[in-house]
């Protein structure tokens, strides 16, 4: 009677404390105020793990990231979360796909928001993905032993590039249908070189391309579906298995790439205090047990401070910034949707989407060159650069080894002013197939005004290699050089560029027809 | 720690900033949208009305309209809504309530705002109809069978006025009023009884009555009506199908021989645009850069059909001598071509008729068919175009010519054509023209022309002339206006295979010798002092020379 | 924001942490405002402004043939139409259960899926449905009858004809 008393003031208390205990049991820790509470606050957390508990101070300036892998991120969040909102109304199937997104504009919940927050946030990440490699390239961040990580990244842009591709046939507007049709083509264009070499009959991988990705031989409801498959599903999921390999490396290879004298270059910090005593016994961090020159072996965390806050507030910083410009932009400017797709009346000029139109202007003079083989070089070199640069000096610092920031400065306006110069030539003279009409294929797609272009990049760089004796020197000059490159190509294909690709001062010069 | 705090103010800002835009957008959503905006205003009964999205959904007609959230008085059940944009739909067969707005109207019926909703935005292809063009959405589902040429229809109406039948019945929204002695509308309106059909025994019926009745309309507006014009206004009523506009337009279209070129579902010729679906041109990818005015389809076929080649460069078309109303017909027959597939349950019995019946949308007598197929190139009158930038059309109701044509040659030019030239060989049965309708053309020509077929006794080949003279002949006397080799200069060539197979040598030398007033070729028989004479001889033998090129290779 | 660091401490000592930190914490708390108001603005999104489904108001016309008390269902529609001496009548045939479509006979109704019975006025006379079936209403305009399926009258309202 007495013990069964006991046992139901016992079941009293612990209903009472259910909350406490439910929130002790999910956090653990109490407030993050000691640094071994700080510490447990992140390496106990599933989403925080991923960081080191402590972040070296140099990696929390701004001028050394400027935020913009956080930025990435952010973006391809508010994607993701906004693409699963968008799923709700969304049919993946022709006609019905084009009512639907109409739906979403005049009668769904914020649909037209949410849409034009999805159409910015993939804009977003398209840039800040782009200047994020620029950022790492720039830093020398790719150097051992971070090649791995670079390449990695590579591949994140590829995924990136494709998620734009892939989302931008969904609406079913002429604007996709078109944007769709130029791109798988672009993807078909290895017939150029089969074609002129007359082994198409056999070996045809330009034509595999574009079947794998229409699944027909127009764009239509297989090709719709296998965008809308590889748009929600297998992308997404790339795309996070790598980002998850991407910080998971960041962190292996001992934290963002730091000038090699850092500890010299910041100034002390009243706040910052030693964890542990002058002659360590052990690394900081068991479970962080890594190969090299870590900043964390050997001595103590000089320089670092705890990740929570310090680094948790930047993320933040950096995640809210973006979507307060996505939100930003979704409230001035709509996405754009025109009339439903019809595969009668093409589009004059279709244009693809606008970071495939630098592509499309190099494949206005040779489809396989600048479809495949002057991308292929790139990616190619982009890849081997860790591999070919094995120097030391400049690691961490923008623009740092030979050369500097005053060669970068000369190769950009070397690499703008070749293609502007190209861009130039060929709009006023024409090339090889107006002055001789009877030229083969097979020279046009050798000698052509992108493969000039790379050929003027390419002597440059090799001349910089000589010049400061390092393949530092080259590869900035080279990279430099193509971001000049594509940024004039990307702008006469989007401004510059009207019905038959022929060249127009502006839109409003246009033929109607 | 300064960059901590750096890091600090930038989220608060940033999260501040997302707020304030959420909450901006929340109130764009919530307070700002035009249709809330009206909704607010509409009172039904007195009363506000809820506020909240409403439409039409018709899955069989493919419809889902959201007009009705800001013209709230279409939708079903608050048709007595009063307030900004709202006002009552007009009494027709199809309630919006079914039908929707979009089927009939155009527009984006998706659309929630008003300039997408009624499409005058960039990239919607089909903008509402404006309403002085209302009834060209009727061709959207209905194709008219049974018009009859403008005239003809002019003329049934004028009977139907002379009858003074709309003293008691409203017909097209006029007649049938309420008088101050307390009669009027006595009748039924009779805007849709070709829709609905009457009884054939009307007249007995009214008769009948009429011995009954006593009231005064009975007895001053009643007249028993006779047999021809009963006929006429049977058949005037036949056309009384909601639509008044639209086949008035469809009248003047089948009179001004649109067919000769342009293709109608499948009826007519192929030198141009087929007409199928003109109205549903996309007014955002037409060339607006000729055409003065407002920017809409119909301002774009307004200029188009009063000067085709100055809308459309090259343009082929000639421009016929249209007065303003056969302007305003024309372009409302071409927005109305919009005709869409609907499922059996909504296709009307006209278009079925048409459909399974193969039954032609217009009448089959020889003045219609002339009108529909004829009068864009040869005229209304028959007696031929002259027009800048094209070829000279023949006057093919002369009457010297039809005096000394065969029937024969005339149907046989119609069914063979002129090959090389516009004029097309409508015998072969792909555009329209049944090989029974040639006689009721050729016919008609002859009434036009008031000629009968001469008889004519002689062979088809009889002329034995001297071939090497006639070529003298010819160069001097006719190649300055028929050409060096006859290919026609000013005049028509001469040199064609239909032509010299199926005209017969009477033919050539009747022409020649008697001429053919109202046209440059003169009668060679009679003296005269500003042109060569030839004597039968010399016709003989220029007929010899003519015929000589059609054995030419 | 930052408190000073305490004097006198050990180089040894964990890093001072403010216990108030205003900034920090009103920082959060905006985040964490903004981003529970995109939630809510979010979670508007599935619930759907207007369905896709026909209107509920639709036209029908009653065969000619149709015996007094024999039910007509319109193709498509969820409603039974009679039509006897007293006039039209419309009564779901939605069942007040679970929703099956029950089927309507000359004596009453019955659901298929879990033996609810209908009487011929849609009163529950068994099984498990816990209303009885409503009426809808009617409205003869000329010879065309009009159904409202969303609005219900009280039973035994006939309209003449």
């Amino acid at each position: 009677m007495n013990a069964g008393h006991d046992a139901l003031r016992t079941f009293r208390d612990n209903l009472r404390q259910v909350p406490g205990r439910l929130a002790a049991t999910a956090f653990r820790t109490g407030a993050p105020r000691t640094d071994r509470s700080r510490s447990t606050f992140v390496f106990g957390n599933v989403f925080l793990h991923l960081h080191s508990v402590r972040t070296h101070r140099w990696s929390l300036r701004w001028a050394t990231t400027a935020g913009l892998g956080i930025a990435t991120l952010a973006a391809f969040f508010i994607t993701l979360i906004t693409g699963v909102l968008l799923m709700f109304y969304y049919k993946p199937y022709p006609e019905a796909a084009y009512l639907s997104m109409k739906d979403i504009h005049f009668v769904v919940p914020t649909g037209r928001f949410i849409r034009n927050i999805h159409r910015w946030a993939a804009n977003a990440m398209v840039v800040t993905v782009i200047l994020h490699m620029a950022r790492a390239f720039y830093t020398a961040a790719y150097r051992a032993p971070r090649e791995f990580n670079w390449l990695i990244g590579m591949a994140l842009l590829a995924v990136t590039l494709g998620l734009s591709f892939t989302g931008y046939l969904l609406p079913w507007d002429q604007l996709a249908y078109w944007a769709i049709t130029i791109g798988a083509n672009i993807a078909q264009s290895p017939r150029e070189v089969t074609d002129a070499l007359g082994i198409t009959e056999t070996f045809d991988p330009g034509g595999l391309q574009r079947l794998l990705l229409l699944g027909s031989d127009t764009v239509g409801e297989e090709a719709l579906i296998r965008f809308y498959l590889l748009h929600v599903m297998l992308l997404p999921l790339v795309a996070a298995a790598l980002m998850a390999v991407h910080f998971w490396r960041i962190r292996k290879d001992g934290g963002l790439a730091k000038p090699a004298d850092v500890d010299r270059r910041l100034a002390p910090d009243a706040g910052a205090h030693p964890l542990f005593t002058d002659a360590p016994q052990k690394t900081y961090h068991l479970a962080a047990i890594v190969r090299g020159r870590s900043p964390a072996v050997g001595r103590g965390p000089e320089h670092t401070v705890p990740s929570m806050p310090h680094l948790f507030y930047a993320e933040l910083a950096v995640f809210m910034l973006t979507v307060f410009v996505c939100t930003a932009l979704a409230i001035v400017s709509d996405a754009p949707l025109k009339e439903v797709a019809n595969p009668l009346v093409p589009e004059n000029p279709a244009k693809a989407p606008w970071y495939f139109l630098g592509l499309q202007e190099l494949v206005a003079f040779s489809a396989f060159m600048g479809g495949i083989g002057i991308p292929a070089v790139v990616l190619i070199g982009l890849g081997l650069i860790p591999f070919l640069d094995r120097e030391e000096a400049g690691t961490g610092e923008w623009f740092g080894g030979p050369g500097g920031w005053p060669l970068v400065r000369r190769a950009a306006v070397l690499g703008l002013a070749a293609a502007v110069g190209v861009e130039a030539f060929i709009i006023r003279f024409g090339w090889l197939r107006e002055w001789f009409p009877g030229i083969p294929q097979l020279v046009i797609t050798a000698v052509n005004p992108g493969t000039v272009l790379t050929a003027i990049y390419a002597a440059y760089s090799l001349w910089l290699v000589r010049r400061f004796n390092s393949t530092r020197a080259g590869a900035l000059g080279l990279f430099t050089c193509f971001l000049g490159g594509f940024l004039v190509l990307t702008v006469v294909g989007t401004y510059f560029r009207g019905p038959n690709w022929h060249f127009f001062w502006s839109p409003a010069d246009w033929p109607v027809h | 720690m300064a960059s901590l705090d750096r890091n600090k103010w930038l989220l608060l800002g940033s999260s501040l900033g997302v707020l304030g835009l959420l909450v901006t957008a929340a109130v764009r959503e919530h307070v700002l949208l035009e249709w809330r905006q009206v909704q607010a205003e509409v009172r039904l009964d007195g009363q506000p009305v809820p506020v909240h999205l409403r439409q039409v959904v018709n899955p069989a007609l493919g419809v889902a309209d959201r007009c009705v959230s800001c013209h709230v008085s279409m939708a079903p059940g608050e048709q007595s809504a009063t307030g900004p944009a709202q006002s009552a739909h007009p009494n027709v067969v199809h309630d919006p309530g079914e039908f929707g707005c979009t089927a009939c109207h155009g527009g984006q019926g998706r659309a929630t705002l008003a300039a997408d909703a009624h499409g005058t935005v960039h990239f919607w292809p089909e903008p509402m109809l404006p309403v002085r063009s209302t009834e060209a959405g009727c061709g959207t589902c209905h194709a008219t069978a049974g018009v009859p040429r403008r005239d003809v229809l002019d003329q049934w109406a004028t009977t139907f006025e002379r009858l003074d039948c709309r003293a008691c019945h409203r017909v097209d929204g006029r007649g049938g009023l309420l008088r101050p002695d307390g009669g009027g509308l006595e009748g039924p309106d009779l805007s849709r009884v070709g829709l609905t059909g009457f009884r054939a025994d009307w007249h007995e019926a009214h008769l009948t009555r009429a011995a009954q009745e006593t009231s005064r309309p009975w007895l001053q507006a009643w007249r028993p009506v006779p047999d021809a014009d009963r006929a006429v206004v049977e058949r005037y009523l036949s056309t009384r199908v909601a639509m008044p506009a639209l086949v008035a337009a469809k009248a003047t279209f089948l009179s001004s021989g649109c067919l000769g070129c342009h293709k109608l579902s499948g009826v007519g010729g192929d030198d141009g645009v087929d007409l199928t679906r003109a109205g549903e041109k996309d007014p955002g990818r037409a060339d607006f850069t000729e055409v003065p005015g407002e920017r809409t389809l119909d301002n774009w076929f307004d200029q188009h059909v009063r000067t085709p080649a100055a809308v459309v460069v090259g343009s082929q078309m000639p421009a016929l001598r249209l007065t303003d109303r056969d302007v305003s017909d024309l372009t409302l027959f071409t927005l109305s071509l919009r005709r869409r597939d609907v499922p059996g349950s909504y296709l009307p019995r006209d278009r079925m008729r048409v459909a399974r019946f193969s039954e032609r949308e217009f009448a089959s007598d020889g003045a219609t068919l002339f009108g529909a197929f004829c009068t864009g190139c040869h005229g209304r009158d028959g007696l031929g175009l002259r027009a800048a930038g094209v070829a000279t059309f023949p006057s093919v109701a002369n009457p010297d010519f039809l005096a000394a044509a065969p029937d024969q040659l005339v149907s046989e030019t119609i069914r063979r054509g002129r090959p090389g030239r516009r004029m097309r060989a409508w015998g072969d049965g792909s555009a329209g023209i049944r090989e029974q309708d040639i006689p009721a053309i050729v016919a008609y020509l002859r009434q036009l022309a008031g000629t009968p077929e001469s008889v004519d006794t002689k062979p088809a080949r009889w002329v034995q002339g001297d071939r090497t003279a006639g070529a003298v002949l010819y160069e001097r006397t006719c190649a300055g206006c028929h050409g060096p080799r006859g290919e026609g200069l000013d005049a028509p060539a001469l040199n064609n295979p239909v032509l010299l197979t199926a005209a017969t040598d009477t033919f050539f030398v009747d022409t020649i010798t008697r001429g053919r007033r109202g046209t440059g070729m003169v009668a060679f028989a009679e003296s005269s002092p500003t042109h060569p004479t030839l004597t039968p001889a010399d016709i003989e033998s220029v007929v010899t020379f003519i015929r000589s090129w059609g054995v030419q290779p | 924001m930052t408190v000073s660091p305490r004097p006198a401490q050990s180089r040894l000592d964990p890093e001072a942490v403010p216990r108030r930190d205003v900034l920090g914490l009103l920082s959060l708390w905006s985040m964490a405002s903004a981003l529970l108001v995109a939630t809510l603005g979010a979670l508007r999104l599935p619930r759907a402004a207007v369905l896709p489904s026909p209107s509920k108001t639709f036209r029908v016309t009653i065969p000619e043939t149709l015996p007094a008390g024999e039910p007509f269902v319109p193709p498509g529609r969820s409603v039974a139409l009679f039509r006897d001496g007293e006039g039209i009548h419309a009564i779901s045939i939605v069942c007040t259960h679970l929703g099956c479509i029950i089927k309507a006979t000359a004596g009453g109704f019955e659901c298929p899926c879990h033996g609810s019975k209908f009487a011929s006025d849609g009163a529950v006379t068994g099984g498990p449905a816990p209303a009885p079936l409503p009426w809808r209403q009617v409205t003869v305009n000329g010879n065309a009858v009009i159904v409202d399926e969303e609005t219900s009258v009280p039973a035994g309202t006939k309209v003449q004809a």
